[in-house]
């Protein structure tokens, strides 16, 4: 097969984060689109631009006690608690699935102290089938009396920096929304040395049933995610964008196309699908169809050229 | 498999209270659901409700036609309780709605030949996921025990009596059958079944009456019990709708995956 120039009616919709060139620039969302495998029934993975699977640690987690989701207008509150099989089982169990596929497999971890992240960050490098890696840092330091990483400037400056050490592979830094000022962290990540933020996760969030009078999630505390945070998330995008040099992945409530392109054209290189996965499991298909056509209807012959173009 | 798919509303009709049964023509899922599994369904086409909502079918018939294809409907009995169930009962026939399905494990079903009895204790609404399993076990030898609040909360007793089926029934206020709940009924009855045999019992109702199963210590019963939880996307990649197990390796386990029928004493009850 030859190779189809781009063109007005073939747009290039590739984009590079650090040595990471993505056929498209919609990923899956970390803790939305499982370990991979449960989407195979739906569509063919390989036309993501990547897949990020379930958050790993380096021990098994066995989460948070149930209930676990509560949905709210226009959003989900989540607690599951980073269930998962830790960083051996993975290994052993859940990647030889990616062997298969040709998509890039963007690797979520995080720790409970710096020397976990460190350690991680070390053992995921000699992997092969593993395009990158992203940091998650909304979690509590258990060093620091629990502050979460992801809110203190200097401990997320140290705390990339010393992964950063310790990985060849490109690194993306996921970012709490839960902070005053999100361009100040997304500053600490960049001169840490990551190649990349991704941003936002969700937000700190709770509800509570006014009949029994407890809470709605068995750890009182969740994350808010879906449509209803998504102008937020923009707004946080947009103030990163004038703070880093590096690709910001953008996310928070994207159902559609449309949100995709509204990200992207305040600065985001790349966006990621998260709950959307799960009211609809094709929606990031949908969204890689929909950019498609927009650049065609708008006479764009590459996403590159979309990318921040807000005015 | 399960598959992502639109189905078309033929019917959906108030049968008594709260309770309505929506008719859905979707052959791919009617032709391969079995007895216990469920299907995830997007009542609106809006973000209101934002999440699919996951029901157990009542009924499901697919026939092949030489001229018309694979013909195939769904049947949901469901209760209002909240915002999605509402929403639910407004659909009219012709109207588009999103499945996925089939998901889950069905029930187990007991070996062949037997003529062990077979128990099925369903309270509520939970009587709906028995429905199919006493469908394919109609031969046996069945036992159906139908709880609920009160007389308006009994549902599908005209279709159980259509089987070779002993049919019992308790409501807490007393207004139809036996006064009380459907396990204290259930085990008034324990004299029915031989103590040196086993039996095999399957349960679907609210976790009051799963537990009150569970503490009654039923040692020649093999119990399995479908659970019911909040989900976010049923098919296993969220997490959300776990259950406490005694499986040391992974106490939390997905309703959506690995079950939503499990063996009732793997269960750690809250």
């Amino acid at each position: 097969m030859g190779v189809t120039m781009p063109s007005i009616r073939n747009p290039d919709l590739s984009v590079t984060i650090g040595k990471i060139k993505l056929r498209n620039p919609v990923m899956v969302s970390s803790g939305t689109f499982g370990f991979g495998e449960e989407f195979e029934d739906f569509f063919d993975l390989n036309q993501l631009g990547a897949i990020i699977p379930k958050g790993i640690s380096l021990r098994p987690m066995k989460g948070n006690p149930p209930p676990r989701l509560f949905e709210t207008e226009g959003g989900i509150i989540n607690s599951i608690g980073l269930q998962n099989p830790g960083f051996q089982e993975f290994i052993t169990n859940k990647l030889p699935f990616y062997k298969e596929l040709k998509t890039h497999l963007i690797i979520n971890f995080f720790g409970n102290t710096q020397k976990e992240y460190v350690e991680l960050a070390r053992r995921f490098d000699g992997i092969a089938g593993i395009s990158g890696l992203e940091m998650n840092i909304s979690c509590p330091n258990v060093k620091r009396a629990g502050i979460v990483f992801g809110v203190d400037p200097r401990m997320a400056y140290r705390l990339v920096q010393a992964v950063r050490k310790a990985t060849t592979l490109t690194l993306i830094v996921k970012l709490s929304p839960n902070v005053t000022d999100i361009a100040l962290m997304a500053k600490s990540a960049e001169e840490g040395g990551a190649d990349a933020v991704s941003l936002v996760n969700t937000f700190r969030a709770m509800a509570v049933n006014i009949h029994t009078r407890k809470p709605e999630l068995g750890n009182v505390i969740g994350g808010l995610s879906g449509p209803a945070i998504k102008p937020i998330a923009v707004r946080m995008v947009w103030e990163v964008s004038r703070a880093v040099r590096i690709p910001i992945v953008g996310m928070g409530g994207i159902m559609s196309a449309e949100d995709a392109i509204e990200f992207i054209l305040v600065g985001a290189l790349a966006i990621q699908i998260g709950t959307a996965n799960l009211v609809d499991p094709k929606t990031g298909i949908k969204v890689i169809h929909g950019i498609r056509k927009y650049l065609i209807q708008n006479k764009i012959n590459s996403i590159q050229k979309l990318i921040g173009t807000f005015r | 498999m399960p598959l992502q798919t639109d189905g078309m509303v033929v019917s959906n009709k108030r049968i008594k209270s709260v309770y309505y049964l929506l008719g859905i023509d979707c052959p791919q899922i009617a032709g391969q659901i079995k007895p216990g599994q469920f299907i995830m369904l997007k009542v609106s086409s809006d973000r209101s409700p934002l999440l699919r909502r996951p029901f157990s079918v009542y009924k499901s018939y697919s026939v092949s036609h030489s001229k018309k294809g694979e013909r195939g409907c769904l049947f949901i009995l469901y209760k209002e309780v909240g915002k999605g169930t509402q929403r639910m009962t407004t659909l009219k026939s012709g109207e588009k709605v999103g499945l996925i399905g089939p998901l889950g494990n069905g029930f187990i079903l007991p070996p062949l030949p037997s003529s062990k009895s077979i128990v099925l204790v369903g309270g509520g609404v939970g009587i709906v996921s028995l429905f199919p399993l006493a469908e394919a076990l109609k031969d046996r030898k069945l036992f159906v025990f139908i709880g609920g609040k009160t007389q308006f909360d009994i549902l599908g007793l005209k279709d159980f009596k259509t089987f070779n089926s002993n049919i019992f029934v308790a409501t807490e206020d007393g207004s139809l059958g036996a006064q009380g709940t459907v396990v204290d009924l259930f085990l008034s009855q324990g004299k029915i079944f031989r103590r040196d045999e086993e039996h095999y019992l399957y349960a679907c109702g609210p976790v009051t009456m799963l537990k009150a199963l569970a503490r009654s210590n039923l040692k020649n019963f093999i119990c399995q019990a479908s659970l019911e939880a909040r989900m976010g996307c049923g098919f296993g990649a969220c997490w959300g709708c776990v259950v406490k197990t005694n499986d040391p390796k992974i106490p939390y386990q997905r309703v959506c995956k690995e079950g939503p029928v499990f063996t009732l004493k793997d269960i750690l009850w809250e």
